[in-house]
């Protein structure tokens, strides 16, 4: 059914953060559409297809590698990160130390993947399970901003699995800034500049894709 | 024993042939699949109460083995398995006036699947064996609804039907009672077969089991290297000395006694205790603490325990093994500070758990950790992990050289897939008695069967799998099909060689210890010799 003109992508995404913060149920949220409390442990590294419907002339195809994330597994992370475009570091709002975890893991994957450009790949942070950690960030707006310019995330959200909130919108995010990374190789996106949004609803939250 | 009444033919069926029972039960455990509430036939939740103590829930469920038939289920499996069997008479969906057997509507939404299961449960019990006799005139098929749709002549606000239309209908419906008869005809030998063959099974197991009970146990180091032992052994351990031959064979270099097993269990909870009292505000300024701190604690266990074996639901909170499981994972990590817990653990233990009493579970646990190849794994050993996955392409490349090269073509490494299947010993990835089942031969065979059993899930699926790109492989390996069976898995095994020009596992392995010495960094490229 494909047209001709359609130009067709595929990228390998990351999706990394401490063990239980639900990396595995945001994947399923977004490919099949649902969500269950009883998903198994992740060991290793699980994987999802998902493909988008870009715009009229793009198809874009995601290859999401859902890793486990024990710590302990760090040394066996490299063979995973190649070759990756982009990336999601997925924290659970009601566990302070998962949180804590986001810098470790952004450090890791700086040090381990850079895209041909020599840059780092774009990753979206995804601040998880807010149906449940109701208001911890929501007067961190600003903070959080801070914390995306200084550690490179390219935007943030405030995600649930379970209630279905703002997955495609950050999954779209990052595509987004993949592209942008790609079809200019020589300088990547300007980093966004950071709008407080201090009203801001749960509902949309990137620091990155709202501005424009 | 041609025909079989009724009722001990539900019986068996759930009794020989628990792996059976044990599918159909999984995935029908699966959450999203319960009634919720609603159909009083289906029992809600197939976990036993909380309350009850674990020793009486073990018999109760059975676990001793082959993937346990739950003792709910024995009336869930019951129902659906004789539903099975009237089909041709109550295909009809739920719901149609016509038939005049209209299932009771309940008004909550419910996905078709829950419909259906409701029925088929509630038509298993409407059936319920009257006797023998009644049962089969309803095997039979009745056409009264069917000439009400066919034979009946139009309402008189239309034209009549013509002769040669008539005719037409009597012959059309008489070719559909045909067919319908002989597919009846065909699934009752089906099912014959079927049963025969379970019932030869069911001697099978019980014959086993006299022999491991009367001969084998009682003589165990001199017997169990004999090939007649092999051989029973490779057939699968009966469910009732599954636990024993396990433990034997894992054997307690370790010389862990159940008294040692108290004393870090009890230090456990001590640490425990301390963890809750500090409790989550201070964690912050713990964030410095030792990896190995972090890791044993309490949290990340608690996390992973809920999350083993969901779908059987008694591993998790309120669940009656949640705090066993609990205990023998937080016992381990103060017996081997050194390797803490790591993901995957839980499985291990979950599985021991359900065939073992606790301290047993635990001097297992222990000790089958301690083999090299777990031990590699467990401390996530990179480089010793890499030799492993070495040799296993030796041996992949040997048995499946297409399929290796088909791998290789995508960069397809085993790190993509062995990982799963090594740290879980396979009972994350297969059905829990097919698991079961590969642990019997892992215990004979030691971590070579670990190998040797990937290679043959590869084999099993070679043809699939060729046809497949990364993703799908990927996808497709790191979620391997539910309806997986053991004869068939088991013959694909057994297939496999492991030689590799007169080198055995344990000599390829041991060279390439050595070969690996200089280029420790490199990717495990599988030396060709």
């Amino acid at each position: 059914m494909q047209k001709h003109n359609q130009k067709e992508h595929l990228y390998k995404l990351l999706v990394i953060g401490d063990l239980g913060v639900g990396k595995t149920s945001i994947i399923k949220r977004y490919v099949h559409q649902n969500f269950s409390p009883h998903y198994r442990a992740t060991i290793g590294v699980d994987f999802a297809l998902k493909v988008l419907n870009w715009d009229a002339e793009t198809v874009v195809r995601l290859q999401l590698w859902d890793i486990a994330g024990q710590e302990r597994f760090g040394n066996m992370t490299r063979v995973y990160y190649r070759e990756a475009m982009g990336a999601f570091i997925v924290f659970d709002v009601t566990r302070p130390a998962t949180f804590e975890a986001v810098t470790k893991w952004k450090e890791d994957l700086d040090s381990k993947l850079v895209l041909p450009n020599g840059k780092p790949v774009p990753t979206v942070l995804l601040a998880n399970k807010c149906d449940q950690g109701i208001d911890v960030l929501m007067n961190n707006g600003i903070k959080m901003d801070q914390f995306c310019k200084e550690n490179g995330f390219v935007g943030w959200f405030e995600t649930s699995a379970k209630e279905n909130i703002n997955i495609n919108e950050a999954s779209r995010c990052l595509v987004k800034h993949i592209i942008a990374s790609e079809s200019d190789p020589v300088q990547s996106v300007e980093p966004d500049i950071i709008k407080p949004h201090l009203n801001s609803s749960k509902i949309v939250s990137c620091s990155a894709c709202f501005k424009s | 024993p041609a025909a079989l009444p009724p009722a001990p033919l539900g019986f068996t069926d759930v009794n020989l042939n628990s792996r059976n029972t044990y599918e159909v039960s999984r995935r029908r455990s699966a959450p999203e699949h319960l009634p919720h509430g609603g159909g009083g036939t289906a029992p809600a939740a197939p976990a036993p109460p909380p309350q009850e103590p674990p020793e009486r829930a073990r018999h109760r469920l059975g676990i001793a083995g082959a993937g346990s038939s739950f003792a709910e289920f024995f009336t869930r499996n019951f129902f659906t398995k004789r539903t099975k069997e009237l089909k041709p008479a109550v295909q009809s969906a739920p719901g149609w006036k016509l038939f005049g057997k209209v299932p009771p509507r309940e008004n909550l939404p419910k996905d078709s699947k829950i419909i259906q299961q409701e029925y088929e449960a509630r038509t298993g019990r409407m059936y319920k064996p009257p006797a023998p006799s009644a049962r089969r005139k309803n095997i039979e098929f009745e056409p009264l609804s069917t000439t009400a749709l066919i034979l009946e002549d139009r309402p008189a606000n239309l034209p009549a039907k013509s002769v040669e239309e008539a005719l037409r209908h009597r012959q059309e419906y008489d070719e559909m009672v045909a067919e319908a008869k002989k597919r009846e005809i065909k699934e009752a030998h089906k099912r014959k077969k079927i049963m025969r063959e379970r019932f030869k099974q069911e001697e099978n197991i019980a014959s086993a089991m006299v022999i491991w009970v009367n001969e084998i146990l009682p003589n165990w180091e001199g017997m169990r290297a004999t090939r007649r032992v092999r051989e029973l052994w490779w057939q699968g351990l009966p469910p009732s000395v599954r636990g024993k031959v396990w433990s034997l064979a894992v054997g307690n270099e370790l010389n862990i006694t159940p008294e040692l097993y108290e004393i870090f269990l009890s230090r456990a909870k001590e640490r425990w205790k301390s963890f809750s009292e500090t409790s989550s505000e201070n964690d912050t300024e713990d964030a410095g603490a030792s990896v190995a701190d972090r890791e044993a604690s309490l949290e990340l266990i608690k996390l992973d325990i809920s999350r083993t074996f969901p779908s059987l639901y008694i591993f998790q909170k309120g669940g009656p093994y949640h705090d066993l499981l609990h205990s023998v994972l937080g016992a381990y990590t103060c017996y081997r500070p050194d390797v803490g817990y790591v993901q995957g653990m839980s499985f291990i233990a979950a599985v021991l758990i359900l065939n073992l009493e606790e301290a047993d579970a635990f001097i297992a646990f222990a000790n089958l950790l301690n083999k090299p190849c777990q031990l590699a794994f467990f401390r996530v050993d990179h480089s010793m992990m890499l030799k492993y996955f070495a040799a296993f392409e030796v041996f992949f490349e040997e048995n499946l050289p297409k399929l290796f090269l088909h791998f290789k073509s995508y960069s397809l490494t085993p790190d993509i897939y062995l990982i799963d299947w090594i740290f879980t010993l396979y009972s994350k990835s297969l059905p829990l008695d097919l698991a079961c089942r590969v642990w019997d031969v892992f215990c004979r065979d030691g971590e070579e069967f670990l190998f040797r059993t990937g290679l043959g899930i590869l084999r099993l699926y070679e043809d699939i799998l060729l046809q497949m790109d990364f993703i799908h492989i990927a996808q497709f390996l790191t979620k391997l099909p539910e309806d997986i069976t053991s004869e068939k898995l088991f013959s694909c095994i057994a297939a496999i060689q492991m030689q590799n020009s007169n080198k055995k596992w344990a000599q390829v392995f041991a060279s390439l210890m050595k070969d690996n010495k200089e280029g420790d960094k490199n990717h495990s490229p599988a030396p060709k010799n």
